[in-house]
């Protein structure tokens, strides 16, 4: 797998103060998410990969392309939907798309195909025609995808692509981001703080606090865990329920009322927990093997204290 | 008109020909309560009318005992973190809840005291005395959210509170609204996220379109959908072993095996004598390796009753 | 039968060169503009008043001509095609091309900056200099076609009517038309583009830029009136320019302000134009 992100030492400074701190990292995957705290760093990091900010020192590379030198070849490979609003109110969608392309490099002929294309890929119909300054929050993030991939490019950095977007529309592009890696033709990189989305679309993950890199997780491998952890959902279940799991050796940990999570101890199967529920009459409505979700992996890296210098900790 | 309780009695608000919401009964208890619907739905319309800022075309509405024609009264009590993020220009955090304060009649020490209390709630006390317009998304997100938390409110209306906010403070901020409930508030939030909607609700309404399409406790309304027996996902050794068995159960409607030869999706009319069922099937050996909802919560609740398109073009 | 999957794929086409990128933004920006009913009446009756003055050259050309068709003999034409001839021309063109900047400057930063579409502008090969290139070369473009081109066109025409003699002795005038009509541009299009990057709300632009004009006259007299100085009509952009027209077209009238210290002021307009460009038109914004 060719890389596609290399950071060499990268620091970068805003004003007198220096925002991201020595990154070292080497990030392959056909889609990384980028997780952590606000002010850790990550807008910033984005801002300097495409060249909105100069590093202080070291420096990054992009399909090996280097950031200080040769910001223009980056350009023309990457696609941008930044977090923000970005449109052009009188605009219409297509011609929206239209002009971002061309100014990619495309020809006039080529750009309008493709711009159409885009926009009916992320399912904008006859709405394409109409301004952008009388479309709803949704539909403008569609479009800021749209005029994003409009050029073909190899790498795409999505920030907060489901910011505002009611439950339908977040399926979607959800939806979306998994086509377009599963399509192989491009990486990339999402930034989100919902989790939940990261998990569902990215193979690794990068978490940044206070301006350095404080894990870097594959949650592929993550998810083949350790399969002692088991998590319920009852209902009807009572305090003796969790008392009677305890006494077969299992600690036992009571979240909201009808949520627990245990450990089972050795000789204990999933039947005997069953056995229990059948003579106490609780219906167990869910059960299952808990793996480190995305949730754990982060908290944990949040509690890794940030090393003064040189690279940060590595898993823990 | 319960002391302890918010109802609207069949209101309806328009603003000139453009329908807010309509014909709406709601009696909402204490506790979490989120208001879940695509962008247009009357959320917003609700959120105001709530907190008395507009006046129902149609309709009564009580705030725990209080007609929100009432405002000297109403005001006292609730609180109202808006989903807009603009403050007014050149103020500190701390100047900001302070002012508001001072506004709700409260003389200068214990406004003060409530405006560090609100501060410290939230984690902003380092940067209290720094211009809102140098803070990150997220502290904004959280000064309003002390903004409507400082003088004590009975209810609290917040639209769209963890928008912008890093999963650690989400989970802070959700285990403080946790606690808020706890004490009694009515919490009432209204989210896109329905997973976190899932996970810290007590009950829970549906609008499209400015109806209620739903409201109860999920589970509750879940059942309530009948033309969409429940679905439940088996992981188990031998799924089709387990097919047989479950056909001797009359409200079992459906099993179909999982695209990857692993699990049972089992569609049924009564879950809960269902899972009593296969507490005995477990025991008699069916080798399982987990089982969960397919569509127990509030995503499919809304897929099935609001749609994927959000109701209408 | 075969069903087609759309789903996405990567462009592997042929790329436009890099240099005549910036002439994207104008060519959009003359397709949005000439929607506009309005707009397209203005800009036909801007090239309309050239045809004025052409018929004023061929009655100055022809007039011995046009008074024998009346009987009258041995009259001398009142009008002379020289300096003084083109130098009103330029101004009523000005005029006209500065009305036409009052509609389309204001619109061309503003709507990118106010809803952050610079950013994407940026995130492409696009380097900040080709985006104000494109952007002055709307304006460049539309105003030098109401000012020397037709301004050129008259002096060729009035070359060929008048002779050789009159060319060689006149040539100077071609230069002062030239120049004259850039220096105008380039010191309206560049307030215009730096006004439209400092407010973002068009409207507020164009009143700017309006209101510049007229409010730094009337301050410029005021100034002058109230400190008893001569230099107050240094921020009057229309004394400026006379001043600088006066020199290119050599006519002779009382000025208050030499025409080097108007070249320098408006040097240094310019200048400011650029600076506040340049700190204006950044991808991101950083806020301490």
């Amino acid at each position: 797998m060719n890389t596609v992100i290399e950071l060499d030492g990268l620091a970068v400074d805003i004003g007198r103060r220096r925002i991201l701190d020595d990154l070292r990292c080497t990030l392959s995957a056909s889609t990384i998410g980028l997780l952590g705290p606000n002010g850790a760093g990550k807008s910033t990091l984005i801002n300097a990969l495409l060249g909105f900010l100069k590093p202080a020192a070291g420096t990054a590379r992009i399909f090996g392309h280097d950031v200080r030198t040769d910001i223009r070849e980056i350009r023309k490979l990457t696609g941008y939907m930044p977090e923000n609003d970005a449109f052009i109110a009188s605009m219409s969608a297509v011609s929206y798309v239209h002009l971002m392309a061309e100014l990619s490099g495309l020809p006039s002929g080529a750009a309008l195909e493709r711009a159409h294309e885009a926009l009916f890929y992320v399912g904008l119909g006859e709405a394409r025609y109409r301004k952008l300054g009388t479309y709803s929050l949704g539909m403008r993030q569609l479009a800021k995808l749209a005029q994003a991939i409009a050029h073909g490019p190899k790498l795409l950095i999505l920030d907060e692509p489901t910011n505002g977007l009611d439950p339908p529309a977040r399926q979607r592009m959800i939806r979306l981001i998994r086509e377009m890696r599963e399509s192989g033709a491009m990486h990339l990189i999402l930034c989100s703080h919902l989790l939940r989305d990261v998990e569902e679309t990215c193979e690794e993950v990068m978490i940044l606090k206070q301006g350095r890199m404080v894990h870097y997780a594959n949650l592929e491998e993550e998810r083949r865990a350790n399969r002692k952890f088991i998590e319920m959902e009852t209902v009807g279940a009572n305090g003796t329920f969790a008392h009677d799991i305890e006494k077969l050796g299992c600690t036992c940990a009571i979240t909201t009322s009808n949520r627990i999570k245990l450990i089972l101890s050795e000789g204990v199967a999933i039947r005997d927990l069953y056995q229990i529920a059948k003579d106490r009459n609780v219906q167990i409505r869910r059960l299952n093997y808990r793996r480190d979700s995305l949730e754990d992996i982060f908290l944990k890296a949040m509690e890794t204290d940030v090393m003064p210098n040189g690279a940060a900790n590595g898993r823990l | 008109m319960s002391e302890n309780g918010i109802t609207f009695e069949n209101v309806s608000k328009f603003y000139g020909d453009v329908l807010g919401v309509n014909r709406v009964n709601l009696s909402i208890p204490p506790g979490i309560t989120s208001l879940v619907g695509p962008n247009g739905s009357g959320k917003t319309t609700l959120m105001n009318l709530m907190t008395g800022l507009i006046r129902p075309t149609e309709g009564r509405i009580s705030i725990l005992g209080v007609a929100p024609d009432q405002p000297d009264r109403l005001f006292n009590f609730t609180g109202y973190c808006t989903q807009f993020d603009s403050f007014p220009r050149g103020m500190t955090g701390y100047q900001f809840i302070y002012s508001y304060l001072l506004v709700h009649g409260k003389p200068h020490v214990e406004a003060e005291d409530l405006t560090w209390s609100a501060i410290e709630r939230v984690k902003l006390t380092d940067a209290a005395h720094r211009k809102i317009a140098g803070y990150s998304k997220g502290m904004r997100q959280r000064i309003k959210l002390a903004q409507a938390m400082a003088h004590a409110p009975r209810v609290l209306v917040l639209d769209e509170p963890l928008n912008g906010l890093d999963p650690l403070v989400r989970a802070e901020t959700i285990a403080l609204f946790r606690s808020l409930a706890e004490e009694g508030l009515h919490v009432i939030i209204s989210s896109h996220i329905l997973h976190e909607v899932d996970a810290i609700s007590d009950q829970v309404v549906l609008l499209s379109s400015g109806y209620v399409v739903a409201e109860g406790q999920i589970h509750g309304v879940r059942t309530e959908v009948e033309e969409h027996p429940m679905q439940i996902l088996i992981r188990c050794t031998r799924p089709s072993a387990l097919a047989s068995r479950i056909f001797e159960l009359d409200t079992v409607v459906e099993a179909r095996l999982h695209n990857d030869g692993k699990g049972l999706l089992v569609r049924t009319r009564d879950p809960d004598r269902f899972y009593l069922m296969l507490n005995r099937l477990v025991v008699d050996g069916v080798d399982l390796e987990s089982v969960a909802p397919a569509d127990d919560d509030v995503l499919s609740v809304y897929e099935y009753l609001i749609g994927p398109d959000g109701g209408s073009i | 039968m075969a069903v087609y999957k759309r789903s996405y794929h990567g462009y592997a086409g042929p790329l436009t060169p890099e240099w005549s990128r910036f002439a994207i933004i104008p060519r959009y920006a003359y397709q949005r503009l000439f929607k506009s009913k309005v707009m397209t009446v203005f800009f036909v009756i801007c090239l309309m008043s050239p045809l004025v003055f052409l018929s004023l050259i061929y009655v100055a050309n022809s007039f011995g001509s046009i008074a024998k068709m009346f009987g009258a003999t041995g009259v001398r034409s009142p009008i002379t095609v020289d300096g003084e001839f083109f130098q009103i021309f330029l101004g009523v063109q000005s005029f006209l091309a500065f009305i036409l900047t009052c509609f389309v400057g204001p619109g061309l930063v503003s709507t990118d900056l106010s809803n952050r579409a610079l950013t994407l502008y940026l995130s492409r090969p696009f380097s900040r200099a080709e985006y104000v290139l494109g952007k002055m070369s709307v304006l460049l473009i539309l105003l030098s076609s109401i000012t020397w081109v037709p301004g050129l066109v008259l002096f060729s025409v009035q070359s060929a009517l008048a002779g050789t003699g009159w060319l060689f002795h006149n040539l100077w005038i071609a230069w002062a038309i030239f120049s004259g009509a850039w220096i105008w541009i380039l010191v309206i299009a560049l307030l215009a583009l730096a006004l439209s990057a400092w407010v973002k709300w068009r409207i507020a632009a164009g009143a700017l830029l309006l209101g510049l004009f007229f409010v730094a006259a009337a301050f410029g007299q005021a100034l002058n009136a109230v400190l008893d100085v001569r230099w107050g009509g240094l921020i009057n952009l229309s004394i400026l320019f006379n001043a600088v027209w006066n020199d290119l077209f050599r006519t002779q009238q009382k000025a208050d302000i030499s025409a080097s210290s108007a070249w320098i002021m408006l040097a240094l307009i310019c200048a400011a134009c650029l600076w506040l460009l340049n700190k204006k038109l950044r991808a991101i914004e950083v806020v301490r």
